[in-house]
């Protein structure tokens, strides 16, 4: 049996929540792309599901680490954009792709930095197509809805932004502490 | 003066994991075997700490004849460990000595 679901989600966590929520009733993630989801129907609570932003990784480098990952026993769902959905037997115990504070930092500052650069582009984009480029020319309906649409974009990058940050801060708090 | 920074667990673990080669999931095995599955560091974790450690040559890959890429310490990454061997044997005996007559099992 199959389910597709519509969801968009700002925040990567709770999707990853939602994906899990849905595996814990037995609706096992198939395929993921852009707010749609695919389940199958099976054993609930088999696996845990993760996903993971692995922007900048060369072509051979990520085969490598698929390779990792694959060798741990975790399968990979499948890659859309710069995000991947994988997943591993709950039978095999917890499921964390960072496991220390260090290394969830540096995750961190990673997804900031596309993130970040996303925003910008956008922000500009979107203010030079609303503002500069709208004179009275018979492209100012394009341009203008371009605009519109990269300020929402803009907009909607802005809340994964400043999760980031927020979560970021209070691991290097905990790290004047602990490891 | 980075060679003398304390180490993350994973890191200390991860290159006495490699004084013999291994690839990325013999290292997560061994440390999980060594610490009596106390450590168990997630893929990612593990990934990109070889890839900094790659970066400062405390280890390096090895040929690739196989399928997976194995890493080795070398004498550099060598000299980190053992100065944080004395750096924790500091640590524990200091503790011990002050805190001792507690229940330290």
């Amino acid at each position: 049996m199959r389910k597709v679901l519509y969801r968009f989600f700002v925040d990567f966590e709770k999707e990853e929540k939602w994906v899990n929520e849905m595996g814990a009733q037995g609706w096992h993630l198939e395929k993921y792309s852009f707010a749609r989801f695919s389940f199958t129907k099976g054993e609930p609570g088999e696996f845990i599901y993760r996903n993971e932003f692995i922007s900048g990784m060369s072509s051979a480098d990520k085969k490598d680490y698929f390779e990792f990952l694959k060798d741990s026993g975790i399968s990979i769902i499948n890659e859309m954009g710069s995000w991947v959905y994988m997943k591993k037997a709950a039978a095999d115990g917890p499921f964390e792709i960072y496991t220390d504070t260090k290394s969830k930092i540096s995750y961190y500052k990673r997804m900031l930095n596309i993130f970040a650069l996303l925003f910008f582009i956008n922000a500009w984009m979107g203010i030079a197509n609303i503002s500069i480029f709208g004179d009275k020319t018979s492209l100012e309906f394009v341009n203008q809805s371009a605009g519109v649409f990269n300020i929402a974009a803009a907009t909607l990058i802005a809340f994964p932004i400043l999760k980031i940050i927020k979560c970021k801060r209070s691991l290097e708090k905990d790290q004047q502490f602990f490891e | 003066m980075e060679e003398k920074a304390p180490l993350t667990e994973g890191v200390y673990y991860i290159l006495l994991s490699l004084y013999e080669p291994r690839h990325g999931y013999g290292i997560m095995q061994f440390v999980s075997e060594l610490s009596n599955g106390r450590v168990v560091l997630g893929a990612g974790t593990i990934y990109g700490a070889i890839k900094t450690l790659v970066n400062k040559k405390w280890i390096v890959p090895l040929d690739e004849d196989g399928r997976k890429k194995e890493y080795m310490i070398t004498d550099t990454g060598k000299r980190v460990v053992k100065y944080e061997v004395k750096r924790l044997s500091e640590l524990y005996n200091n503790g011990l000595m002050i805190a001792k007559g507690e229940d330290l099992s």
